[in-house]
């Protein structure tokens, strides 16, 4: 409706495409290096969250893989 | 292999996790008393602090930035010292972040009840608080980075990559959003006007959704669900993929919240492709999440923590399957302005965040307090009640939103309105809202059982400060290492290239509104307001009356036939800030001027209901009698020019005042026609009534400036 007010600066429509491009690279780049990781270094990253060295027990029984 | 000791700093979680139950008490009673207002509009107390103009922006700034804010740091100071095993890097200044931010949340509640906003949506904060965010934010950040720089766990897990583009979008976005003009202690006008501001508005309006109420808490389930769980992830890989998509994604999906409107195509085009491309990580996510617990179910069904996060998660789906359907132009022109929005805020607010926050709740306070969950039947309690608290409130806001919608679209055969009196269409949905508050009650009831049964099981136990942990020393850093594991082994890279990456996002979008700044088609006849209706536009924007009545015609026939010509962009190039709204819990008033007598808006104000049978508008006595702040008027115009509107030097010397004498004493003699003849020329409604006189009626002037109307229009 308001395509007349940014007649004025020529070729805008092109943010759009470098937006699209930048996506699509980006994601293209993160998807193939993420598959080309070896699996044992993606279950040990996995595994982060659940050693923690804490050097308590906790009585609602967490056990640390460590 | 050498160890060492150290201890992980468990008081500064258990400040964050006491504020985040007080502030969800808080702000839920808050929003709970905006529901009960919208079908009951004497539910305001009488007083002007909690009417809803007021308290609408209240509720939504304790939710957001006081509940989720605080559960955010809660988790976030929890996970963050274990997955890189070490104490937060400086224990002052994670005590600067407590204090500090929950400083800034009792400011804002201080501030909002007095009037005191910009009126962006969740940037309404004035500007010493303002700056007092970004201080705080900049606090958070370095001791994120430096805890991140200090650590001896080598690898970053992807919950610190989250945390670490929270930290970053979210300093940009606030300041970006945030650049104004000072017009005395609590008052500002932004930099930007009109289209410009809406777009920087809803740039950060929108990533503040991203980057706030989601990233945050996607790197929270990453670290509390297997947790909680004691299984890894799903696939760790996908949740790689997972971040980077989503943080390229979000940046540039924005505009969606401005379809239809005077925002230009293109803009809009690339928001809603955008958005629409957000269903597939977000899913991703969210079945990363869930396929976690595969083979797990039962302890679901024992464990309130899994439980809550398991609803959490599947909320988390419906709110991003829904967001890129209502950023689809078609769907949006039917739910733009109407209580769908709210159903979907919601389903997200309640059921993720909310949810996902009890969860860690249910799972920190045993473990800080070094004891067991008082009750689970308690918490298996709250967690029914909360879910069915959600459907209360959800599923009225989607009937209301639809069925609002279509009211508004409808026509007759002969080509007019079905339901040209506005009201119609809000009696109609009057008894939703009644179900929304019992939704609402029932969430709340949910939280207060929560918090006495955190509180029970606090008591039962003895809290531990400091825990001691070990872990092992690393050797020297290894070179040659590839790929991302280099990069995210040199985190202040990462740092910088998401920072680059989030920044390209903004730039594409916002600066060709710079380009346009000159090429916004200027409407000679807009001129900029009187002093008389700048105070009036000030008033409007004190007492939030944007939060229920949009400014924005939409170029729909049903648009065009109720209220008059579509908004055209030109028309707001003296708009600090913008007020196009994104509610209509009211009619719009963007042609409201001339549209009544001045007596009519006095009485309106006074009592709505005298003119407006049925109508839940609240009344507001006090701008018949508060004094018109007319001192504040050249701090107001000298800020006004300052950010571009051409009054003439000097002009609030003199001038300025004497033109709004006279004005006033216009309006006083149109009141006496009106039979109102006791007006004093000084109060606050004569500057509101001036303000709406004007509205819309410049480009009414404009010898048919608009040539290409008809075939602009579109009839959806
Ligand atoms: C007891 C629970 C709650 C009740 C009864 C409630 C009620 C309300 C009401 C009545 C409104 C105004 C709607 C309108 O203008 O028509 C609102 C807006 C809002 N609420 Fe809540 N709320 C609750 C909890 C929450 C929570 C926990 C969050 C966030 C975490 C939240 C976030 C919001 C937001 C963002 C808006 C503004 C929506 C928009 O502008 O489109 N609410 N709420
Ligand atoms: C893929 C993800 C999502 C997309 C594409 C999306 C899209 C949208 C759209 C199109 C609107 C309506 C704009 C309008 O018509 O005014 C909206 C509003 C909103 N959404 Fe989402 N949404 C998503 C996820 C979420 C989640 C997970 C939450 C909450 C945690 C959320 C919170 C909100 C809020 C608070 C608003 C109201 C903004 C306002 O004040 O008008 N969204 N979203």
């Amino acid at each position: 409706m308001i395509r007349n007010v940014l007649s004025d600066i020529g070729g805008v429509g092109l943010y759009g495409v470098i937006s699209i491009c930048l996506f699509v690279t980006v994601f293209t780049g993160a998807l193939v290096w993420t598959l080309l990781q070896r699996p044992s270094l993606m279950a040990s990253l996995g595994h982060l969250p659940l050693a923690d060295g804490e050097r308590r027990r906790n009585p609602e029984g967490d056990s640390h893989h460590e | 292999m050498k160890t060492e000791t150290f201890h992980y700093d468990n008081r500064i979680v258990r400040a964050f996790a006491i504020a985040t139950v007080i502030w969800g008490l808080v702000g839920m009673a808050a929003g709970l008393l905006a529901a009960v207002q919208l079908f009951w509009p004497e539910a305001n107390l009488q007083l002007q602090y909690v009417t809803f103009g007021r308290l609408r922006p209240l509720h939504t700034n304790a939710v957001i930035f006081a509940f989720v804010g605080n559960g955010m740091f809660m988790g976030v100071y929890y996970s963050l010292q274990r997955l890189l095993k070490a104490r937060m890097y400086s224990d002052r200044l994670s005590w600067i972040n407590f204090w500090g931010w929950n400083a800034i949340i009792v400011g804002a509640a201080i501030t909002l009840p007095l009037g005191f906003t910009t009126s962006k949506e969740y940037a309404e904060l004035e500007w010493p608080v303002d700056v007092a965010i970004t201080l705080v934010w900049v606090v958070f950040t370095l001791n994120l980075i430096g805890t991140i720089l200090k650590r001896r766990e080598r690898h970053l897990y992807v919950a610190v990559w989250f945390y670490i583009a929270t930290a970053v979008t979210v300093a940009v976005l606030h300041v970006v959003n945030s650049l104004e003009v000072p017009a005395g202690a609590f008052k500002s006008y932004p930099i930007y006007a009109g289209v410009q501001d809406a777009l920087v508005q809803w740039w950060y309006g929108h990533n503040a959704v991203a980057f706030f109420l989601t990233t945050p808490f996607l790197g929270l389930m990453y670290y509390f669900l297997p947790k909680a769980a004691q299984r890894p992830v799903f696939s760790y890989r996908l949740s790689i993929i997972h971040f980077w998509a989503l943080i390229f994604l979000y940046i540039w999906a924005g505009p969606h919240h401005l379809l239809y409107t005077a925002l230009p195509d293109w803009a809009q085009s690339l928001g809603m492709v955008f958005s629409v491309m957000l269903v597939a990580p977000s899913w991703g996510g969210m079945l990363n999440g869930l396929l976690t617990l595969r083979g797990a179910w039962d302890k679901v069904r024992q464990d309130p923590v899994l439980k809550f996060m398991v609803a959490a998660v599947t909320a988390y789906g419906m709110a991003t399957l829904e967001g890129p359907m209502l950023s689809i132009k078609s769907v949006n022109s039917l739910s733009h302005y109407t209580d769908w929005t709210i159903g979907h805020v919601h389903s997200g607010a309640l059921g993720w965040n909310g949810f996902i926050i009890f969860s860690m709740l249910y799972w920190l306070f045993p473990r800080l307090w070094n004891t067991r969950l008082h009750s689970v039947r308690l918490a298996n309690w709250h967690f029914w009640i909360g879910l069915l608290g959600i459907m209360f409130y959800a599923i009225p806001m989607y009937w209301a939103g639809v069925t609002q919608g279509l009211m508004w679209k409808q026509f007759t055969p002969d080509g007019f309105l079905q339901y040209p009196n506005f009201l119609e269409t809000v009696t109609q949905i009057v008894p939703m809202y009644r179900l929304r508050a019992i939704g609402g009650s029932l969430y709340l009831l949910g939280t207060v059982i929560g918090a006495y049964n955190l509180w029970r099981t606090a008591k039962s136990g003895v809290f531990e400060p400091d825990v001691e942990a070990r872990a092992v020393i690393q050797d020297a850093p290894r070179q040659a290492e590839h790929g991302h594991r280099w990069i995210e082994s040199k985190p202040v890279l990462f740092t910088a290239l998401t920072t680059v990456a989030i920044l390209i996002g903004g730039a594409v979008e916002i600066v060709p509104m710079y380009l346009i700044r000159t090429n916004v088609p200027t409407i000679a006849s807009v001129k900029p307001y009187t002093p008389l209706e700048v105070l009036g536009r000030d008033l409007y924007i004190r007492e939030g009356c944007v939060g229920c009545h949009s400014q924005m015609v939409r170029p729909f026939r049903s648009e065009t036939e109720r209220y008059g010509d579509y908004s055209k962009s030109g028309e707001f190039v003296f708009d600090h800030p913008f007020l196009w709204g994104s509610k209509r819990t009211g009619p719009d008033l963007q042609r409201q001027g001339g549209k009544y007598p001045d007596a009519w808006h006095y009485n309106h104000m006074e009592d709505p209901r005298s003119t407006s049978p049925g109508s839940i508008m609240p009344p507001y006595p006090w701008l018949l009698t508060r004094k018109l702040d007319t001192n504040a008027l050249p701090a107001r115009i000298a800020a006004l020019r300052k950010v571009g509107v051409p009054y003439p030097p000097g002009y609030e010397l003199g001038e300025a005042q004497a033109a709004l004498a006279a004005q006033a004493r216009a309006v006083v003699a149109n009141l006496a026609l009106g039979s109102i003849t006791n007006a004093p020329p000084d109060t606050e409604i004569i500057g509101l009534i001036a303000y709406l006189q004007r509205l819309g009626t410049d480009i009414k002037a404009a010898p048919s400036a608009a040539a290409p109307v008809a075939a602009a229009i579109a009839t959806p």
